[in-house]
């Protein structure tokens, strides 16, 4: 087709990364400009949050990803503890730990099956959900449900563990990891997949964190840059973890990176379990009404860093609630500078979306 | 090589089907912690409206019911509109005299297409299964307090 035309692409489209839609500009087959239209999910969480009440407000602070919304959830919580300046008990610190990692490792299985769905590889993408329904009973089991766990409060976790907690969770880690080893060895060493991702989606570590992307984007480029590791929070300062990293920071060796963290993230769910025992302190009762002040958490979430500001002017509320999320600079300035320095085509724009893993909810709130 | 893969389908293709499980196993997310519909002990509840204060998703209104409670002079009680509800169980937590549980019912069990059967008056609410209940108050009363810092 001679001629540049407009294709709007998603949200309805079985290759958009959830609930966003784009105006495409299309030069034959080629995208030359990717226009995101955000929005159809905006909710007013920030809002909704000065509102609420100190003690109900941090049910609402996750409820914007389906796919990892624990590492939102300790955030808030961190920040929280910062206003009411209290030191949650060592327990809790770890407990959040496992809360987050485990929901870090769900969503990257919920991620491979979105990457693999995108180029066509359909049946190891439901082994990968079926790791995910193993976690998400875990956390039913731990928590009362299986996605918004409402576990991590301001002051520790809400409240003990059962009596089997380590050995139930120990033999978790070790049925997950054989599930993702299986994925693994399915997805990595497929020469369709290979052909799918490799050189598709470049962009190198330092050019991705300049235009304000973090996590798996920046890894995959080359650029260890890790919250846990450079302001390490709750306990990460006390495990023993590696941060992957890629070269070429192409669609490959972000699945790669993904696939590396998982079993990270297995080995420090490992060490922080023998730390979580039944009995004992965790939770510290924070008073009804704030200090004046000001809370900050910064976490790595599955997608990148995630940021929470509080401030508290005294009284009953937040004042002002304010979140940074990881996946806005992922749909808007790192594709665009996808598109400018490739040959990016229509059918490589879903493989590209899906390897870059925005999590839609998370852009508009 | 693509072999790899077909190699894992394989050995996946002589397992047992994972999918299988929801439809032939009754409640197969039912956990012990289970947070799902409420249940209202009317002998205890004295009309104090904190469920309602704390309620994240304003699901709790407090109503007048006919009848005599001695320990609730304005017989003033919760009514609780599960379709609003998101199951956080602060209103179980919060509440002073250990009046409200919740059940292991949720999910498609709750589901109906008229929403005026959600809208639980506090008479509903006290008829519930009190085989089921999974979470009551003590499960979040912090038993060890540490000073604070």
């Amino acid at each position: 087709m001679a001629g540049r035309y407009m294709l709007y692409f998603g949200p309805q489209h079985p290759g958009a990364p959830g609930n966003v839609g784009f105006r495409l500009e299309m030069e034959g087959e080629r995208v030359v400009r990717a226009e995101l239209i955000p929005g159809f999910l905006h909710r007013g969480f920030e809002k909704m949050m000065e509102n609420r009440k100190w003690e109900n407000s941090y049910v609402l602070s996750y409820r914007f990803c389906v796919e990892d919304p624990d590492p939102f959830e300790v955030a808030y919580a961190e920040a929280l503890d910062m206003v009411f300046k209290v030191d949650p008990p060592p327990k809790a610190k770890y407990f959040r730990m496992i809360q987050a990692e485990f929901s870090r490792i769900a969503s990257h299985m919920f991620w491979t099956h979105f990457m693999l769905g995108s180029v066509g590889l359909r049946t190891p993408a439901y082994w990968a959900l079926v790791a995910r329904e193993e976690i998400l009973k875990w956390f039913a089991w731990v928590t009362g449900h299986r996605i918004y766990h409402n576990f991590s409060v301001p002051g520790g976790i809400r409240s003990d563990v059962p009596q089997d907690f380590q050995s139930r969770t120990l033999d978790l880690t070790y049925r997950v990891e054989d599930l993702v080893k299986d994925v693994e060895k399915a997805v990595l060493g497929n020469r369709v997949f290979k052909r799918r991702t490799r050189g598709v989606g470049v962009i190198k570590g330092e050019t991705a964190l300049r235009l304000g992307a973090t996590g798996p984007v920046v890894r995959g480029g080359g650029l260890a840059y890790d919250v846990r590791k450079l302001a390490p929070y709750e306990r990460y300062d006390s495990v023993n973890f590696e941060v992957p990293v890629g070269e070429v920071g192409d669609a490959y060796d972000r699945a790669l990176v993904r696939f590396r963290e998982v079993h990270e993230s297995l080995k420090i769910i490992r060490q922080a379990a023998m730390e979580v025992r039944p009995g004992g302190p965790y939770r510290v009762k924070i008073p009804l009404t704030a200090p004046p002040g000001r809370g900050y958490a910064r976490v790595e979430s599955a997608r990148g860093e995630y940021t929470v500001h509080v401030t508290s002017v005294g009284g009953r509320s937040p004042y002002r609630v304010r979140f940074k999320s990881p996946s806005m600079p992922l749909l808007t300035t790192v594709l665009d500078y996808i598109i400018k320095n490739e040959e990016v085509t229509i059918a490589d724009f879903p493989v590209v979306l899906a390897s870059l893993d925005p999590c839609a909810p998370d852009i508009d709130r | 090589m693509v072999l790899s893969t077909i190699a894992e389908a394989v050995k996946y293709l002589f397992r047992r089907p994972y999918t299988r499980l929801v439809p032939a196993k009754t409640g197969p997310f039912k956990t012990d912690r289970m947070r799902g519909a409420h249940i209202l002990d009317m002998s205890k509840c004295t009309g104090c409206s904190m469920c309602q204060q704390v309620c994240p998703a304003n699901a709790i209104d407090m109503v007048e019911v006919p009848g005599q409670y001695p320990q609730n002079p304005r017989r003033r009680f919760p009514r609780i509109d599960l379709h609003r509800c998101t199951f956080c169980a602060l209103c179980v937590e919060y509440c002073p005299f250990d009046a409200l549980y919740m059940t292991s019912v949720t999910g498609f069990e709750l589901y109906t297409r008229d929403k005026s059967t959600t809208l639980k008056s506090p008479v509903e609410l006290s008829r519930g299964d009190y085989t089921l209940v999974t979470v009551k108050r003590d499960l979040y009363v912090t038993k060890e307090v540490k000073a604070s810092g």
